[in-house]
């Protein structure tokens, strides 16, 4: 009971603070709002349990001590992350989330949130790409999980809308769609073998389908709580968990091939608001 | 003017693909666009971008990582008909059963059933040639046969839908040598049945051995076999 209420406290003070920020629902009430929408969806309807435990979602506090870090001088150049710019101006959170991956100019490269974060924790901060604070990329322990978590959830409850205006943008989105399609390995899998239909299952899983875009929100709505591995986790960690088991080589973290799959599944979910962080099996 | 002219071929489209609930297993879905050449291209690209894949990381059956991104002919074609957002057509079906027979392979001493509970434990598996961050071990453990995955078969676990229920699978069909063939075929190669099927093909590709069909195949087809029970 004691832990319960200690549970509560933070979230409820973290749910006044992002209210403050923008006119926004918790993740739990983005959620709610789509289930409502769609009563009868297997995938959205599957986990009675994981939505119950959502209001208390450790992400809540993994995005706290986000905010800690965001603010915090570090790194060799000791600058905060206050300067980055993830598309939206240097320092601006709100809804930066939900428009990865774009382009920027002074990369001259279309990049994935998480890439656009290593590259501000490099160029701003002076760390080595090597230094844990930005080798380390899983876990909710992992400054970048916290950050990830932090940063995301200044876009819950807005639509998805990764920008395609420019050409890159574009190419890269399109490529990563026939990647989507293009079946290979010793199994002839592609991400359509389980994801190219409704309501189909995997064992005792609801899989989402990437022409229901209301479904595919929900499946591209990373950071979010793994329940079962009792960790947060990112968009990356999901795309490298179908690869592994489609029996794929390992994809590195950062790669204009990982973007150009990430640039597809986020456009499929476009329109459709984020649950920033969720809750999943 | 031109817009009215779109939507109408759109509703034309839709209304032709409306009576038609396959669009190839795996595909994209009737009315999207096709993929450009350019989009073609950049994917094959990025796929063996030396920073992308690991291309030199080793694979289990020996080979690397680019071994396992490289299509066959079937791969191709399938991949092609997925893109298409269409039904499979006649004369690309026939192509693809045509390659899945010539590569399907029977035991010396003919068709024949193995251990079903050790088909069972096998058809539970989901163990086996993964890779990417972690490795499946082979010489710790036998790789799998996945059938829980996709299948329901014993319903005393829960199995997958992507494939259909195989729950009473001997009781139903029986096991003339017709039907002992036909599953064999399935589990070989069942593209010489489904073109482009979602189904892996686990003889022809090398996934599992003929001592292991035979298993699964016991499993399916044993009177004793929980699947029928």
């Amino acid at each position: 009971m004691l832990k319960k209420i200690l549970l509560a406290i933070p979230a409820a003070m973290f749910a006044v603070s992002v209210q403050a920020a923008e006119p926004s629902d918790s993740p739990y009430e983005v959620l709610t709002e789509l289930l409502s929408k769609n009563k009868d969806d297997l995938y959205l309807n599957q986990s009675q349990q994981n939505l119950m435990i959502m209001p208390d979602d450790p992400a809540l506090f993994t995005a706290e001590e986000g905010e800690a870090l965001f603010k915090e001088k570090r790194g060799p150049k000791n600058v905060s992350l206050e300067g980055c710019d993830f598309g939206k101006g240097p320092g601006v959170l709100k809804g930066a989330y939900v428009e990865m991956p774009r382009y920027f100019a002074d990369t001259d490269k279309v990049m994935t949130f998480e890439s656009r974060l290593v590259h501000c924790m490099v160029t701003l901060q002076g760390f080595d790409k090597k230094d844990k604070q930005v080798k380390k990329r899983h876990g909710s322990g992992s400054d970048m999980m916290k950050l990830t978590t932090y940063i995301a959830m200044q876009s819950n409850g807005m639509p998805w809308n990764s920008r395609l205006d420019h050409p890159k943008e574009k190419a890269l989105r399109d490529a990563g769609e026939v990647m989507f399609y293009r079946r290979s390995g010793p199994m002839d899998f592609n991400c359509a073998t389980c994801h190219g239909q409704e309501g189909k299952r995997i064992r005792a899983s609801v899989l989402p389908y990437i022409n229901n875009p209301a479904e595919w929100t929900k499946a591209v709505s990373w950071p979010a709580t793994r329940v079962g591995q009792n960790n947060v986790r990112s968009t990356f960690h999901r795309v490298r968990g179908c690869l592994y088991q489609m029996r794929y080589p390992n994809l590195k973290q950062g790669s204009e091939t990982a973007t150009a799959l990430i640039s597809f599944w986020t456009d499929a979910a476009r329109g459709q608001p984020a649950i920033l962080p969720d809750t999943k099996r | 003017m031109r817009k009215n002219i779109t939507i109408a071929a759109v509703v034309a489209l839709a209304m032709t693909t409306a009576g038609c609930t396959t669009t190839g297993d795996g595909g994209m879905s009737g009315g999207m666009k096709p993929p450009s050449a350019e989009a073609r291209a950049l994917a094959e690209k990025l796929t063996f971008a030396e920073n992308g894949f690991v291309q030199e990381q080793p694979m289990q059956e020996g080979g690397t990582g680019r071994d396992r991104l490289t299509q066959d002919e079937t791969q191709k074609i399938c991949t092609d008909v997925a893109l298409s957002g269409k039904p499979i057509d006649d004369a690309t079906a026939s192509k693809v059963r045509a390659l899945a027979k010539a590569s399907i392979k029977y035991p010396a001493g003919g068709i024949k059933l193995g251990d079903w509970e050790k088909g069972r434990v096998l058809a539970w598996s989901g163990f086996g040639f993964r890779t990417a961050h972690k490795p499946d071990n082979h010489k710790k453990r036998e790789p799998g046969a996945t059938c829980y995955n996709c299948h329901q078969l014993a319903t005393d676990r829960t199995g997958g839908t992507i494939g259909p229920s195989l729950t009473n699978y001997g009781k139903i069909r029986g096991s003339s040598d017709e039907i002992l063939k036909y599953a064999y075929d399935m589990i070989y190669n069942p593209n010489v049945t489904f073109p482009c099927t979602n189904m892996p093909r686990f003889g022809a590709n090398g996934v599992l051995t003929e001592q292991q069909i035979a298993d699964v195949m016991a499993y399916l087809f044993d009177p004793k076999s929980l699947v029928n029970k």
